[in-house]
């Protein structure tokens, strides 16, 4: 066919060219698929005294870090020294800040007594959005950019179970080892405590403000009460609604079939389409209530505790009456994280008693350490000597919301774990209600 | 240079745009293609099962979305047309000593990021801001009266955030036309209206199409405004794939949700540029 065209090439052959060409490609992109990249890595099968870097760890000084000791023996190996730099990505709202510089005291503070420059950044707005952000650095076995990130508890256990936590070094942990309260040392969604910590524990119930829904709101079902219709806020964050929407039709989470799940979508669904919920939020319905835009919504404890305190006095926090859900944030390391050393160190850190009370006197969530009550009432007894009556008052309500009181934990109920095809059933639910 | 190499420098010329072409948006596509056929989950893995099921099924669940989407890029194209060519009638026929500050002013909010542009937004509209707050102090609205939360912010976000696509080429297609053909008309006793709607317009044709092209497309794919400045009956396309692939992680979903948009923008076009005429794009 040499006749057909003047250039080198035939057009026939330029045509079957062009045919091999995409046909690779797509086959190319078909076996990109089903390389190992997308799987799981393998549950971590680490020794008890393995260390948690994998790599050696350079810091400014070039200092090598120790080799890891593989094997049964105890003998204590020197630490490894650290890098000199932390990225640590976590919620708004989750840390104490200076209302005049505008910089974080506790972390100042560590980052002078550990000589270790943290990058703290409030990164994460909803566990699945920043889930997906960084799953394709898992996936792939590259670094997040992270070395602690804070997800919540059941978050914590699709990434334990995923293979995507490193493990973390207990040696390194001592001030966990003292002071974590007895409640939060043993967590269900992570026994043992082997990749994770708990950061500050919250219940998920209502946040109003009663001067502009003029009654006290005491349920799941005032959200949906049509007196309220478009002044309402619900979570974006799908096990957050869908549990406390469960619970309002009599249903433990934890126990829930498809069937209780559907009907509870159904609840919801009905409410959403005509124009109940003003939006769903993540951790931005803070600023809806705190200016007004939503008279109730959907809340997390210690973010109310905050508003009473700092942006809007009137409002109120309340557990509903058929359950609020009880969370635990805590921090992990993701799976190779650059600088382990120094995040297992900032780790333990918020396990020092003064680091921890500082913390929760300012963001109001429960602590899990212990000892934390004891020393806000002090506080307050010193600021009441001082003349500061104010901060005296406002500590002692921090003091009573430090730790769970009785009746709240009798009415708090814990998140269902569940499976892919659960999960997505679930999701697939939920959009529906989240999108109109 | 030998002859038998002659017919290869076209396509070496060819090259780097062709090379950046398939590696940016050729290889893109395909992966997504890919992507979009193959079932899984991030536990498992994915598999590509070639499931052309999947395109049928996203139209079935999310064509509400789909046709608010194109509704609302229509209004926002319709809006930007209606405020951006008389500010670039006025630049290009007005303008004279000050074109270039006053294309600056249009350009200037691009200086800021699109979210804060966005965020900006939602300040100003904001239940008790300063423009809602004062007329509800003033009595002029009623205290439940929200501007955000509805359809009109959204299109309002996106009319700001895309007027100077209009504008621009419009005033492009306008800056090339002789005022003495205007001129000429009027000596034809054409009234000024008559010049403008005979002359004027149709010169100013291409700049339209293009300006309605560069508004429209991001704008049915568009999701931050609707995140930022909407609510859930606003919920438009783009938040869908930003849902299903950031929180439900359903990658082939959200990949066939991406070529059924790209397809119907493309016919959408199509249909366009055919009423439009061919020719309207080409004059000089």
């Amino acid at each position: 066919m040499r006749g057909l065209s003047t250039n080198g090439l035939s057009m026939q052959l330029r045509r079957l060219l062009t045919l091999g060409v995409t046909l690779a490609l797509v086959m190319s992109c078909g076996i990109a698929a089903q390389s190992p990249s997308l799987e799981p890595t393998a549950a971590p099968t680490e020794g008890p005294t393995s260390e948690p870097t994998a790599q050696p760890t350079q810091g400014p000084t070039g200092e090598p870090t120790e080799e890891p000791t593989q094997g049964p023996t105890d003998a204590p190996t020197p630490p490894p020294s650290p890098a000199g730099q932390l990225d640590f990505a976590n919620w708004p709202l989750y840390i104490d800040i200076d209302e005049d510089t505008g910089g974080y005291p506790t972390l100042e503070q560590f980052e002078s007594d550990a000589g270790i420059d943290v990058n703290y950044v409030e990164a994460i707005n909803d566990n699945e959005e920043f889930f997906g952000r960084i799953l394709p650095d898992l996936a792939a076995g590259r670094s997040t950019g992270w070395d602690i990130i804070v997800m919540t508890d059941w978050m914590i256990e699709r990434l334990i179970r995923l293979g995507y936590l490193q493990e973390l070094d207990h040696s390194m942990l001592s001030n966990f080892q003292s002071n974590a309260e007895e409640f939060f040392a043993d967590a269900w969604y992570d026994p043992g405590n082997r990749y994770s910590l708990p950061w500050q524990s919250g219940i998920v119930g209502i946040g109003y403000n009663p001067t502009l829904t003029g009654r006290e709101i005491t349920s799941f079902d005032d959200l949906l009460d049509p007196e309220f219709a478009g002044r309402v806020g619900m979570f974006s964050e799908m096990r957050d609604t869908m549990s406390l929407a469960l619970l309002s039709i009599g249903v433990v989470p934890e126990e829930a079939t498809i069937e209780d799940v559907e009907a509870a979508q159904a609840k919801l669904l009905e409410a959403a389409e005509r124009g109940q919920f003003r939006a769903f939020y993540g951790n931005d319905y803070y600023d809806a209530l705190a200016v007004g835009d939503v008279a109730l919504t959907m809340a997390w404890s210690g973010d109310v505790s905050q508003m009473k305190l700092y942006d809007n006095p009137d409002v109120e926090f309340v557990v509903p009456e058929d359950g609020g859900m009880l969370f635990v944030d805590s921090m992990a390391i993701p799976k190779n994280a650059e600088h382990p050393v120094d995040a297992h160190m900032m780790m333990d850190y918020w396990y020092d008693l003064e680091a921890a009370t500082t913390l929760t006197e300012y963001i109001g969530y429960f602590s899990p350490v212990d000892g934390v009550r004891d020393l806000i009432l002090q506080h307050s007894e010193e600021a009441r000597a001082e003349g500061d009556t104010e901060w005296a008052d406002q500590l002692l309500v921090i003091a009573d919301t430090s730790y769970p009181s009785e009746d709240q934990l009798e009415n708090v109920y814990i998140y269902k774990i569940l499976s892919e095809q659960e999960e997505r059933i679930w999701n697939d639910l939920f959009n529906e209600v989240f999108s109109g | 240079m030998a002859r038998r190499f002659r017919w290869l420098i076209p396509y070496l010329f060819l090259l780097p745009g062709g090379l950046w072409l398939l590696i940016f948006f050729v290889v893109p596509m395909l992966v997504m293609a890919s992507v979009s056929l193959q079932e899984g989950t991030i536990g498992t893995g994915y598999q590509l099962t070639w499931n052309f099921a999947v395109y049928p099924q996203v139209i079935d669940d999310w064509s509400p979305q789909f046709v608010r989407s194109v509704i609302y890029a229509l209004i926002v194209t319709l809006a930007t047309l209606l405020i951006g060519f008389p500010i670039a009638y006025t630049i290009a026929f007005r303008g004279g000593r000050f074109k270039n500050i006053l294309l600056l002013l249009v350009i200037l909010p691009f200086f800021t990021a699109f979210i804060i542009r966005t965020l900006a937004w939602k300040l100003i509209l904001a239940d008790s801001g300063f423009v809602l707050g004062t007329a509800k102090d003033l009595g002029l609205l009623s205290p439940g009266f929200h501007v955000l939360a509805t359809p009109l912010a959204v299109v309002s976000g996106l009319t700001y955030n895309f007027l100077p696509f209009m504008v621009l080429p419009v005033y492009v297609a306008l800056e090339k036309i002789d005022p003495h053909l205007v001129e000429a008309a009027t000596d034809l006793y054409a009234s000024r209206t008559q010049a403008f709607l005979r002359v004027t317009l149709p010169l100013a044709m291409p700049g339209v199409f293009a300006g309605s092209l560069l508004v429209f497309i991001p704008a049915v794919g568009d999701f931050i405004n609707a995140a930022i400045l909407g609510s859930r009956d606003t919920t438009m396309i783009g938040n869908i794939i930003q849902r299903l692939f950031l929180n439900t992680n359903a990658y082939p979903e959200a990949s066939a949700l991406g070529f059924v948009l790209m397809a119907a923008v493309l016919v959408l076009v199509a249909i366009y540029a055919r009423v439009v005429g061919a020719r309207g794009l080409t004059t000089g």
